[in-house]
């Protein structure tokens, strides 16, 4: 159950990712439309950050290629706003949080450029926006874990981007948080704007996502939520690793090189 | 005291120079050594420090004499193969990031030794000041040396300023800086090249065994003073200036003496007392905090004492009753109870001692939220009723107002703690 679209947004063409020779994503093949809130749905390890990273460029394809707004993601970056997951930085850092969400200018800016009035102004708002105005001057290290993730939001709207890819932002969030965020994303796709989020919880998904990307290793589904959040599909999604795959990838990890290198 | 005053007064333009190149040089390496102690990678900067003596060597073979630039160029030489190979085998092998910079630091330091060693055999009588580079002496530093060497500072100084915003991404989050397109490697190598240069400076006047503490110690210290980036860098400097400039005097007193032990003598002194007198995490806050959490408890205790005891109907305990209940505190039951009389939360006099109307509130607020807790403990989290006790012991010290309320909410107002004792509240509330 893929469901493809003409002039997509974002064109994923048979996209295959290794970690040193252990493939973790096999040929997916999906596009999306704009101003859609799209969910990532999977369970652990089924390459859902991995393909986020791809999408942004972080992480080399095995084979396969990405386009976003029809154009390779160098040409394009500073359209794409990104959540990276909130463990993979050090929250210890000497740093306000103004300070953090700044750095979303940052592309923008360029390199050399200090951030001005105009770039602390489009931080403030963006503050503002995920309910944390009167923490802009609090050290990072003193937020809790949903402050932080609220902050990483803030930093990407600050990024005042067309498309959106969040690494699991709802992680150790509280519910109420939760919907006012989902409230928020869901109030900029109407706007136009392409919204991508790695999720876990299944139930929320139902009420929030508009478009549901299912990945186990490989694609599962790729459409409007309606179509693809069945029971069939959803079992194929989370009823554990197909065993066939996890062997084929064990094969792999034993040559002395990799086979899918194009 | 002649001698300090000769120094410290900048009689001697020689003095005056050493102590502007110990400035600039400690300037140089507390901002790059900052960055580098936040980014968790210290054993980098030792690892280079140790791993220029080779190309130290090189240099002064090469030109035959002690030549600052053949010397600055080689070292510098050195300690980029030395990053280069660091970071070839972090990608090309399996060995672990700890494992290859002890290989490399002992490596090339080893192969540096010997060279020395060689060096000093051959008879050069120009070889005397080389070995001034192993534990560093600021005052043989000639006045030529030093154009070079603070030149040198001032340019890191120039291309970090440059680089802040760069840098600053680099160690917080590289994966994002890499997704908004910053050429995060080229930055890296640019930081690379800083810290090698920064080693480099610092040879001539700390030498090649204790630079990294030049490098790490100052931003170690300063984190317990500040949360803040710029301020951070900054009293990095104010340290690394400070005890570049003391450890150059006790060079020049005691003219035997090398400067690279004696600033990292001061730097340690004012690394251990920001670590005792720290406003926010100091050793000695700390141990005020907890002692000021003890009195309380020990207030608390007695103010429970004297509510139970009103419970029972009685309105007060003689001294001796008190002492009775806590066999163990006798200073403490003083103490506590000079504090609670001076706050006029309890009175005291020839008969025993009783709660005044603000104590009786103060102390039934304690005995609420010990049972309000076990009330908690016994229906949330299905704790037996016998096993409540201990936790609520410390929790009635702890909850806010705001947590009494949500608790009062969640178990709806209860009555009885699981123990069947009445949960008291003001009158007006109930």
């Amino acid at each position: 159950m893929i469901t493809q679209v003409p002039h997509p947004v974002l064109e994923v063409h048979d996209l295959t990712v290794s970690y040193d020779q252990h493939p973790v994503l096999w040929n997916v093949d999906l596009s999306l439309p704009a101003g859609q809130l799209v969910g990532i749905l999977g369970p652990n390890g089924a390459g859902k950050s991995t393909l986020i990273k791809s999408i942004m460029g972080l992480i080399q394809p095995t084979s396969g290629f990405i386009k976003i707004f029809d154009k390779p993601i160098q040409e394009v970056r500073t359209r794409i706003s990104y959540v990276p997951q909130r463990e993979s930085v050090d929250w210890n850092f000497p740093a306000s949080v103004l300070d953090v969400v700044v750095m979303g200018t940052y592309g923008k800016l360029g390199l050399f450029r200090r951030p001005g009035k105009k770039e602390v102004q489009i931080a403030q708002d963006a503050l503002e926006q995920v309910g944390m105005s009167a923490f802009a001057k609090r050290q990072i290290s003193e937020l809790s874990g949903g402050q932080q993730q609220r902050v990483f939001i803030a930093r990407a709207l600050a990024q005042q981007a067309d498309l959106y890819l969040m690494d699991e932002p709802f992680a150790g969030v509280d519910m109420a948080t939760e919907t006012a965020i989902f409230q928020l994303l869901q109030d900029m796709a109407r706007a136009g704007k392409t919204v991508l989020v790695v999720h876990h919880d299944i139930h929320s998904a139902m009420n929030f996502f508009e478009w549901v990307i299912m990945l186990n290793l490989h694609l599962v589904a790729s459409g409007p939520k309606d179509q693809v959040m069945t029971e069939e599909l959803l079992r194929k999604t989370y009823g554990g690793k197909l065993n066939l795959l996890t062997q084929v990838t064990d094969l792999i990890r034993k040559q002395d090189f990799n086979p899918l290198k194009s | 005291m002649e001698d300090f005053l000769y120094f410290f007064t900048f009689q001697d333009p020689s003095i005056t120079w050493v102590v502007l190149g110990i400035a600039l040089l400690g300037i140089g390496s507390a901002y790059v050594g900052t960055f580098s102690f936040l980014d968790k990678k210290a054993l980098l900067g030792d690892a280079i420090s140790h791993a220029v003596l080779p190309g130290i060597c090189l240099g002064f073979v090469l030109a035959g004499e002690k030549d600052p630039r053949y010397i600055v160029a080689g070292a510098f030489l050195s300690g980029a193969l030395a990053t280069f190979l660091s970071s070839w085998l972090k990608q090309n092998t399996k060995l672990s990031e700890d494992s290859i910079i002890a290989s490399i630091l002992s490596v090339f330091f080893g192969v540096g030794i010997v060279a020395l060693t060689a060096i000093q055999k051959s008879g050069n009588p120009e070889v005397a000041g080389l070995n001034s580079f192993i534990f560093g002496n600021a005052i043989g530093i000639a006045e030529a040396d030093l154009f070079l060497y603070g030149g040198l500072s001032l340019a890191i100084l120039l291309v970090l300023s440059l680089f802040l915003k760069e840098f600053r991404l680099m160690v917080f989050d590289p994966g994002f800086g890499k997704a908004i397109g910053f050429p995060m490697k080229s930055i890296r190598f640019v930081f690379n090249v800083l810290l090698i240069l920064a080693v480099v400076i610092g040879i001539q006047a700390i030498g090649v065994v204790l630079m990294a503490a030049l490098l790490i110690t100052p931003g170690a210290a300063a984190r317990f003073w500040t949360d803040r980036l710029q301020p951070l860098l900054l009293l990095a400097a104010f340290f690394s200036i400070l005890s570049g400039i003391l450890g150059t005097y006790i060079s020049f007193v005691l003219p035997q003496m090398p400067t690279g032990p004696w600033v990292v003598v001061f730097l340690s002194l004012i690394a251990l007392l920001s670590f005792i007198f720290s406003p926010k995490s100091g050793l000695i806050r700390r141990f005020l905090a907890r002692r000021r959490y003890l009195h309380k408890t020990h207030r608390d205790h007695l103010m429970k004492a004297l509510f139970k005891a009103k419970e029972a109907h009685r309105e007060l305990l003689t001294l001796e009753e008190i002492r009775a209940l806590y066999p163990f505190h006798k200073k403490e039951i003083e103490y506590s109870l000079q504090a609670l009389s001076k706050q006029g939360l309890v009175i005291q006099d020839a008969q025993g001692v009783r709660l005044s109307p603000q104590g009786t509130s103060n102390a039934m607020r304690i005995v609420r939220l010990h049972r309000l807790w076990e009330v908690y403990l016994n229906e949330f989290m299905n704790i037996a009723p016998d096993h409540v006790h201990e936790s609520a012991e410390q929790m009635e010290h702890l909850l806010t107002p705001e947590l009494e309320a949500l608790l009062e909410q969640r178990l709806n107002y209860p009555a009885l703690d699981p123990h069947q004792e009445t949960i008291p509240r003001e009158s007006h509330d109930t």
